[in-house]
């Protein structure tokens, strides 16, 4: 097997409730994703789906272990070094796409771009639109767009900085089910053409089993099983 | 893109919010320029005042302040008139019909006699002789040594560039035998339209006064940015024969004759004249400092009964005091209030796109922006901010200036236009705007520094 781009052992994350209790949501003694791998995350609603991205993003420190994209434990990093690392080595796409509504197509590729450590490239971002299918629509803002075309910009977007992984939270919950499956082998192909990992994390049967690797978040997450 | 450039774009999807912060603030920093322009430029007008030809007004007894404003700024009334004999007493003894000189004429060495108290459409007239374009001299510091021994003294600035000679924009001085010859300052000769050749018949006491004859314009003066450019000077001999101008001696004044056209008329004989002031330059005695002769001569006007000698420097300078450093202050706190509305304008226009902007901050970081560009980012967009509000408010300023400027000129006897600058202030505005813009943003920018990224990512 190929060196893990995402490697998290003794991960655990709990949050403090509001009446003094503390709820686990996260804790796994071993999760790993293979260079260029592609794998389907499921669980059910509080699974601690949501938590486990933030987790491996860096958005969100756990309370113990340690996670490594590509080779960087960012536990161990000061918050603007996870940053980099974020911007660098992760690709992101939302459930709701997260475009910047003030931005262009081209604009919200670019500003990602220019949070990593490669120079800002206006025909590389160009390009990475074009692969999605959208050359016609560089100077459109996110309004402008279809809900599918938002997507594909969000697919672009996460590309920009040429990551080694992309995450996906959900990226099929606001389209259609006409749409899903184009959006799922876009991000396959588009990962697979850039030799990028892919995890996406999907509550949808039909979603996950696109996906050679299927992971049940259950199946690993102990604190997801305490919970039920 | 860099983060200017994301600034940029923030501002731009919030135009309408951005464009009504960027105008409060340019209409602030409208009134701030107007308010620091037009307070220098009253300021240069009271200074204009310090680069006389003269270092002394002798008047009649009473408020030196009353006759530096009426014999120099030509505002307010004439305190009274003096003799004509205690006007020789500064006189050299070649100028006097006795052929003895004067009791100070040892220590002068100009003295232009003025004679005040007509008008002309409202202008002031003044009665004088040739000596008042021929040998005073406008500008830095024509009396100047004493000027600006007293400049220094009071903090004040006497010199302005060196002594100028008065120069003719158009025509010439009038001659001593032109008895109803005059010259009319640059102002007054634009703004009646009259032109050299031209008649014009003063008004004795106010602009609805008795008509006196008419004098004829021998030249307008090129402008001096000072209060003579608003003055309509007359030949003393010709101003002394109008109605009302002849002291009555034992009870009678002599009655003005019909004067025959073709006939050189009669000086107005001594005993029936008066002069308002006497505008003195004084002497350098050999090795004596001429400040010392200056001051020896005012000691010895102001023992004597006769009137008092003032000296227009200090006297600007108590004006200064009572009158401009209270509008200075004045304008410094509309100044400072007009920046705080600016500041809190700001805050608001930051803190109320807050909501829609710390989305904005949670994707941005999502996509690893580091907290120091969110905070950079919203510092630049209200630096953005307040450049160019501040630009245009600077230009909208200057625009206001030249918009009131007929009305400085006529209240304060310079111009003002587009181009009057408080440079040293204005300079000063846009770097300290930028200041004042980021101290206002800060709230705002630690805000999103400090934004809940997966609390907003859901």
């Amino acid at each position: 097997m190929a060196a893990p781009v995402i490697e998290l052992k003794d991960v655990r994350k709990s949050f403090a409730m509001p009446g003094g209790e503390t709820v686990s949501v996260l804790d796994i003694e071993a999760f790993a994703v293979a260079e260029q791998e592609q794998l389907a995350l499921t669980g059910q609603s509080g699974s601690g789906k949501s938590t486990l991205l933030h987790v491996i993003s860096g958005i969100m420190r756990p309370d113990a272990g340690s996670v490594r994209i590509d080779g960087h434990d960012i536990t161990r990093l000061g918050e603007a070094a996870a940053d980099r690392v974020r911007a660098d080595k992760l690709g992101l796409v939302f459930q709701q796409f997260n475009l910047l509504p003030g931005f262009t197509a081209l604009e919200n590729v670019l500003v990602a771009m220019s949070f990593g450590s490669g120079k800002p490239d206006r025909w590389r971002a160009a390009d990475l639109l074009a692969s999605v299918g959208l050359s016609h629509r560089l100077h459109h803002k996110p309004a402008e767009l279809s809900v599918g075309q938002q997507q594909r910009v969000a697919v672009a977007r996460a590309l920009a900085n040429r990551p080694r992984v992309v995450l996906a939270d959900e990226p099929t919950a606001s389209i259609d089910a006409a749409h899903q499956e184009q959006v799922i082998d876009l991000l396959k192909t588009t990962c697979a053409e850039q030799d990028v990992a892919l995890v996406v994390v999907t509550h949808a049967p039909e979603v996950a089993a696109a996906f050679p690797r299927r992971l049940r978040l259950e199946a690993f997450n102990r604190a997801a099983v305490h919970h039920g | 893109m860099s983060l200017f450039g994301i600034a940029w774009r923030n501002i731009r999807q919030r135009l309408l919010t951005s464009g009504l912060t960027a105008l409060s603030l340019a209409l602030g920093v409208a009134l701030v320029v107007a308010t620091l322009v037009i307070g220098d430029v009253v300021k240069q007008a009271f200074n204009s005042g310090s680069g006389l030809g003269y270092n002394m007004i002798v008047g009649a007894k009473g408020s030196p302040l009353q006759l530096v404003l009426n014999s120099v700024y030509l505002i307010s009334k004439p305190i009274e008139n003096i003799p004509w004999a205690f006007y020789e007493e500064f006189l050299p003894a070649a100028a006097r019909g006795d052929g003895v000189a004067g009791r100070y004429a040892g220590s002068v060495q100009t003295a232009v006699p003025i004679c005040m108290g007509d008008y002309f459409r409202g202008y002031r007239v003044v009665g004088t002789n040739t000596a008042y374009f021929d040998r005073l001299t406008y500008g830095g510091g024509g009396a100047s040594a004493f000027a600006r021994f007293f400049a220094r003294i009071v903090g004040g600035s006497a010199t302005v560039g060196a002594p100028r000679p008065f120069a003719f924009a158009a025509g010439r001085n009038f001659r001593d035998d032109e008895f109803f010859g005059g010259v009319l300052g640059a102002d007054v000769a634009a703004s009646l339209g009259l032109k050299v050749g031209d008649p014009f018949a003063p008004t004795h006491g106010a602009d609805d006064g008795l008509v006196h004859d008419p004098f004829t314009v021998t030249g307008v003066l090129a402008r001096t940015d000072t209060p003579v450019d608003r003055g309509v000077y007359v030949n003393m001999e010709g101003f002394y024969l109008q109605e009302g101008h002849a002291k009555p001696v034992d009870g009678a004044a002599p009655k003005p004759a019909a004067r025959d056209p073709h006939a050189a008329p009669e000086p107005l004989p001594a005993a029936h004249r008066e002069v308002t002031a006497i505008l003195v330059e004084t002497a350098s005695l050999p090795g004596l400092p001429a400040e010392l002769t200056a001051m020896g001569l005012r000691t010895a006007v102001n023992e004597g009964r006769d009137g008092q000698a003032a000296e227009p420097i200090r006297e600007i300078a108590v004006l200064i005091g009572l009158f401009v450093r209270p509008l200075e202050l004045l304008l410094l706190l509309v100044t400072a209030l007009v920046v705080v509305v600016s500041a809190i304008g700001i805050l608001v226009s930051m803190v109320g796109s807050s909501l829609e902007r710390t989305r904005d901050v949670a994707i941005m970081r999502a996509l690893g922006a580091r907290r120091s560009h969110v905070l950079a980012t919203v510092l630049i967009e209200a630096v953005l901010l307040a450049v160019g509000g501040g630009l245009a408010g600077w230009a909208l300023g200057h625009v206001l200036v030249a918009a009131i400027g007929p009305l400085i000129t006529t209240n304060a006897g310079v111009s003002a236009s587009l181009l009057s600058a408080a440079p040293a202030a204005e300079l000063l505005l846009v770097p300290f705007l930028i200041g004042l813009a980021i101290l206002a943003a800060l709230l705002p920018a630690l805000a999103a520094y400090r934004t809940d990224v997966a609390k907003w990512l859901g």
